[in-house]
């Protein structure tokens, strides 16, 4: 198993990547080097890093012998301008980043304006369910994890110059399929964890937060975002999850079930592991 | 533009033409699908409160719908094993045999497949796929559908800058918000509406009441008016700004809502499309709305508003705090510094607390 590391800093990396998240998950994961710095985001464009921060990660990537592998969001075309100007700048000065995208503007962004960039598939294109609630009648999970499900959609990727295939733990499984094959043909996968999307949106609570009553939300929607989040998820409370949640921004996520989990990763030939829950 | 009518069964086809429908979409499940797959959704709706009832009775509304396109939606985020290729051939029989005009679809798997079937040009994609800019439509286009839904939470220049030409466009105009955004929303209505139980609290605790009001709004305020008509998000003041920016179908939501609510609301979005084509301006359209179906106060400072920005350098006549024409970017809240909405939002969302299930004819909130 390899790791990729999305970290609250991504300039002190740990040693062992299994560091970057709690005792129980260092326990469950198995041994393996890191190879991959995450960065960006993939649920809003306001969390973007600019040119300067990027390129500062890429570095510290560099200088431990990591790929840089930058997170996008589902995009507004000026989203889609940001991420444009984002890569022109990060190539310009000779950075090489991994994409993940999640939107297919930016998906022929990445092939028309950098086909040269490792692109990988994100765990938005992935909209199986991933309902929190399912758990309570099922706690182990119950994913049957048929290669069969999204096989069209993996060939697309492939003849499409993709390289990867990313998710986090949905409630079916398959969309991994079965990686690459002996001959290097096909594509890696790769898994998120300990953190779950629930949901994500635009109309985002912390955001709203620094508007007066009567606005924010639907009336503030493509208003740039100082994004207030970075100082960190929040818990939240739930009557009808036995699972434990978490506000990031604009994203609900919850802490995937780690006998759920276990059973994801010989589908995996990379876990990207989340020093939090972060938009 | 067209007004895009959700169907049920065909006894409610002539009452929503009467209403002004130019187009329709429904949702049929194909026989024997719940045991091959249990509970998967094939199009996102109960198929028992929101689905066509049978094969027969979809023949019955093509035929009754006479020139008028139905549509059939296909459009759940994601199949469980096995269930795309019998979709696909359930989707090129309604479309070969039974004369659905086209297929609305979310899912790549299921897109790519139809189009693999040389059907691409008989496709719908989704609000679900979650197409936000122009490389998006872009794409869909590079695969030849016809239409592109946008997502509900765009603004109108968003939409501008994605409403690429060589697909029709098709925007929702009244009823039925979403809090997350639905193509990103891996959750299941099956087992509860998951958001309206999304608590904020601790350091947003100041937050609550807007929160659960904002909710309310995007859950038609739990309630319609006495006059029959829902009161969720509309958009119907921003169509000479969607028409200009060549949208081509104006989507009502609710398959699942009764006759009555349906046809109200397509009257009142044939009412607002008649003025924007005769050149009305957004002022008039909301003066017509209100009078139509009531509620001012939800009008006044854009609270059930699709698309708010239509209001923009505008301000709201009759409103006390229009929407700002810039974003306040300081880190501190700034809600004791401005002005209140003219309706309190704490009046009204204490009052939509108590309020009956949707459908009621009248919620007691004072505003119907």
């Amino acid at each position: 198993m390899e790791y990729g590391l999305r970290l609250v800093n991504p300039f002190a990396p740990p040693r062992d990547p299994r560091d970057a998240c709690s005792r129980p998950w260092r326990e469950l994961l198995p041994e393996g080097p890191a190879v991959a710095l995450y960065f960006g985001s993939e649920f809003c464009e306001d969390r973007l890093p600019d040119l300067e921060e990027a390129e500062a990660i890429c570095a510290t990537a560099s200088d431990c012998g990591w790929e840089p592998t930058l997170l996008t969001p589902l995009v507004t075309t000026v989203g889609l301008g940001l991420v444009e100007r984002l890569l022109a700048g990060l190539t310009a000065s000779r950075r090489a980043p991994a994409v993940v995208f999640n939107d297919w503007g930016v998906f022929g962004l990445l092939r028309e304006r950098h086909p040269s960039l490792p692109r990988r598939a994100g765990r938005l294109m992935n909209r199986s369910l991933r309902d929190p609630r399912a758990y309570r009648d099922a706690p182990s999970g119950s994913a049957a994890h048929d290669g069969s499900r999204f096989e069209r959609l993996r060939l697309f990727f492939i003849d499409a110059g993709v390289s990867a295939v990313e998710t986090d733990v949905d409630l079916d499984g398959g969309f991994l399929g079965t990686g690459r094959d002996d001959a290097g043909a096909g594509l890696s996968r790769a898994l998120h964890l300990p953190f779950t999307f629930t949901a994500s949106g635009r109309n985002c609570p912390m955001k709203a937060l620094l508007y007066p009553d009567g606005n924010g939300f639907s009336k503030a929607l493509a208003d740039p975002c100082p994004a207030p989040c970075r100082t960190g998820p929040v818990p939240v409370q739930r009557d009808d999850s036995p699972l434990l949640h978490w506000r990031g921004g604009n994203t609900l996520f919850y802490e995937t079930p780690q006998q759920v989990a276990q059973g994801w990763l010989a589908h995996a030939d990379r876990v990207v592991l989340h020093e939090e829950p972060a938009p | 533009m067209k007004v895009l009518a959700p169907l049920r069964n065909s006894e409610e086809v002539l009452a929503l033409c009467e209403a002004g429908a130019h187009e329709f979409y429904c949702g049929l499940t194909p026989s024997g699908w719940e045991q091959a797959f249990g509970h998967a959704s094939v199009h996102r709706r109960n198929p028992k409160s929101a689905g066509v009832p049978n094969l027969d009775d979809l023949y019955r509304i093509v035929a009754l719908a006479g020139p008028r396109p139905v549509f059939a939606t296909l459009n759940a985020p994601s199949y469980p094993t096995g269930a795309v290729p019998r979709l696909v051939k359930f989707g090129r029989m309604l479309l070969e045999e039974v004369g659905v005009a086209a297929l609305i679809v979310a899912e790549w798997e299921l897109l790519l497949a139809l189009c693999e079937q040389g059907l691409a040009p008989r496709l719908h994609i989704s609000s679900l796929a979650s197409c936000r800019n122009a490389g998006a439509a872009a794409f869909y286009r590079s695969l030849g559908v016809a239409r592109v839904i946008l997502p509900r939470h765009m603004t109108l220049r968003e939409i501008e800058e994605t409403a690429i030409p060589g697909l029709e466009w098709e925007v929702f105009v009244l009823n039925d918000g979403c809090v997350f955004e639905e193509g990103i929303c891996a959750t299941s209505h099956a087992l509860g509406t998951f958001c309206l139980s999304d608590r904020l609290g601790g350091k947003f605790s100041r937050l609550d009441e807007r929160y659960e009001f904002w909710k309310w709004t995007q859950n038609n305020c739990g309630c319609q008016t006495s006059r029959g008509f829902t009161l969720g998000p509309c958009g119907l003041c921003a169509l000479p700004r969607l028409g200009r920016a060549g949208v081509a179908s104006l989507k009502v939501v609710g398959r699942e809502a009764p006759l009555a609510r349906k046809a109200a609301s397509v009257r009142l979005a044939a009412v607002a499309l008649g003025l924007a084509e005769s050149g009305a301006r957004p002022e008039a359209i909301r003066d017509a709305v209100v009078a139509l179906r009531g509620a001012p106060e939800l009008c006044r400072d854009a609270h059930l508003c699709y698309y708010p920005d239509v209001w923009r350098g505008r301000g709201l006549a009759g409103g006390s705090s229009a929407v700002p024409s810039a974003p306040i970017l300081s880190t501190k809240a700034a809600g004791s510094e401005s002005p209140g909405p003219s309706v309190s939002t704490s009046a009204v969302e204490s009052r939509g607390r108590a309020l009956p299930p949707s459908g009621s004819a009248s919620c007691g909130s004072g505003l119907c």
